[in-house]
């Protein structure tokens, strides 16, 4: 069920990736990709590690340059980092001196943005991740899971319209996974941010997303798209339904065939 | 008691039975064979040498460690600030740090008598060469921990836009925090050592010029107790160091506190 561009065709696109390629010297990772997302849009690129999916990411996110082809967020190009984006990386990187909440405050202090107004806020987002006692903490003194929930919360407290997630569980056991996947679907519905979700997990993808792009070996390209039609909110036990088993074997088809060629 | 209680007595414990042990037998041997304080007092003489003749240790014993102090200052400041020099300037970096490394297989304390010969036998001579000695390990270790910033840790301060300024206040300064600690550590041995070098080359005060005039007197015991005085002296400048980092390093002290 490949798609054609999709969804809420009537919306205007938050995101626009149009015909992006990218040379690193003479090797091509990624080739005339074009993506549209709309508001409030969960969307999971999904390829095997090393296929360009994180590459993509960070051009999204402004770090890297696109070698042709356009970026643009609400209509302007993506000329570096900006505010209204923020990463969540596949470790938490912390800061190992700062306390969990000092560590959720930075993007405010690094903005020179008053630091009471977003104390509330920071609490907030700990309290939704379950994490709200250990706000004194350092992040050291948690767990992986934890600490992986502290940085989710950290590039929520400016309220960026999107957030971008770089395989942000892949670090973690698989019950924490599951677990973790869960409450970002939670923090997601109750914040409504778009988000763009680079997974190599099948079952992730299937179980987070409203849409998924499986992305071809390198050069990356986008081989096919299907949208995900499971009821939110979504629960683990809809990972033992014929529904999602379904998605899966149809992702797991896509992904084979692009290896194929 | 807790581990960690535990842990802290058995750092103390063990290291001071050993000392005590090993001054006893010293004690016991210069007393059974009845060896002559010229050639080696027992510690026992050496203390009441140091009580007795405090005013005289003392006297020698405070400019050293006063230079000794001010060398240390002034080759921690200059090594960051080298340090940092050789973090964003590719000039430093690439033609000036190989030379600072290379210039490392000079033994400066060789260079003692050219200090006298330009700078006098003054404290300026003790001053510069203690710097001299000093500032190396600092350089090298602040410019390791300047530069040992996670790659992932920095791109994560590029995407909430963090200014070249913020991230090396908010993240490579407290990264190199232990590392600058290390270098210190160092640094205040190597003062030392540059500071008492200059003295036994020419000077007329300061604990070195009293080790050495006392070597001349063929007054052991007053050696004995000079250095004495200057070890434990040594040792305190070391511990207060020490003190202060568990103190601003305290996200890894605790750590190791866990393990």
């Amino acid at each position: 069920m490949i798609l054609e561009s999709t969804q809420h065709a009537n919306e205007s696109p938050l995101l626009q990736v149009r015909n992006v390629r990218k040379l690193f010297d003479e090797t091509e990772a990624i080739r005339d990709v074009s993506i549209d997302v709309v508001n409030g849009e969960f969307l999971s690129l999904l390829g095997p590690s090393g296929c360009g999916k994180s590459t993509l990411l960070m051009m999204i996110a402004g770090l890297i340059k696109p070698t042709e082809g356009s970026i643009t967020i609400k209509g302007s190009p993506v000329v570096g980092p900006r505010p209204d984006i923020a990463v969540v990386f596949q470790q938490p990187v912390l800061l190992p001196w700062r306390t969990i909440l000092d560590n959720v405050l930075f993007p405010v202090e690094v903005l020179r943005l008053p630091r009471k107004d977003y104390v509330d806020r920071a609490m907030e987002l700990l309290a939704m991740a379950k994490i709200a006692e250990f706000a004194k903490h350092l992040p050291h003194q948690l767990s992986g899971g934890m600490r992986q929930r502290a940085s989710i919360c950290r590039a929520l407290i400016r309220t960026p319209s999107i957030l971008l997630m770089d395989e942000p569980f892949s670090a973690l056991d698989a019950i924490t996974r599951d677990e973790i996947g869960v409450e970002l679907l939670r923090i997601w519905q109750a914040n409504r941010k778009t988000v763009i979700f680079v997974t190599h997990s099948i079952r992730e993808a299937a179980f987070l997303s409203d849409r998924v792009l499986v992305m071809g070996r390198r050069p990356a390209t986008v081989a096919a798209e299907f949208k995900i039609e499971l009821p939110r909110p979504r629960t683990i036990p809809m990972m033992e339904e014929e529904a999602f088993n379904h998605h899966s074997r149809e992702l797991r088809k896509a992904i084979e065939a692009s290896h194929v060629h | 008691m807790s581990t960690k209680a535990k842990k802290q007595l058995d750092a103390i414990f063990w290291p001071s039975l050993i000392t005590i042990l090993l001054l006893l037998i010293w004690e016991g041997f210069v007393r059974v064979f009845q060896v002559r304080s010229i050639l080696l007092p027992a510690p026992s003489e050496i203390a009441v040498t140091i009580i007795r003749q405090w005013d005289v240790v003392s006297k020698h014993l405070w400019p050293s460690l006063y230079l000794t102090v001010v060398g240390f200052f002034l080759s921690v400041v200059s090594g960051i600030l080298v340090a940092i020099l050789v973090t964003y300037s590719d000039i430093v970096r690439k033609g000036f740090y190989p030379v600072i490394i290379v210039s490392q297989v000079i033994p400066k304390i060789a260079i003692a008598p050219l200090f006298i010969v330009w700078f006098g036998t003054g404290a300026t001579s003790s001053l510069l060469l203690a710097v001299l000695i000093a500032f190396f390990p600092m350089t090298i270790n602040a410019a390791m921990g300047f530069a040992s910033v996670d790659q992932d840790i920095h791109q994560m301060a590029r995407t909430f836009m963090a200014s070249r300024w913020q991230i090396f206040w908010k993240i490579r300064m407290p990264n190199a925090l232990p590392y600058i600690f290390g270098g210190m550590k160092i640094s205040i041995t190597l003062a030392i050592i540059g500071v008492i070098v200059s003295e036994f080359v020419a000077s007329q005060e300061g604990i070195g010029y009293l080790i050495k005039l006392a070597g001349g007197l063929l007054d052991t015991p007053l050696m004995m107790a000079a250095i004495t005085a200057l070890s434990l002296s040594g040792l305190a400048l070391y511990g207060i160091i020490a003190a202060a980092e568990r103190y601003a390093v305290f996200w890894q002290t605790f750590k190791d506190d866990v393990k």
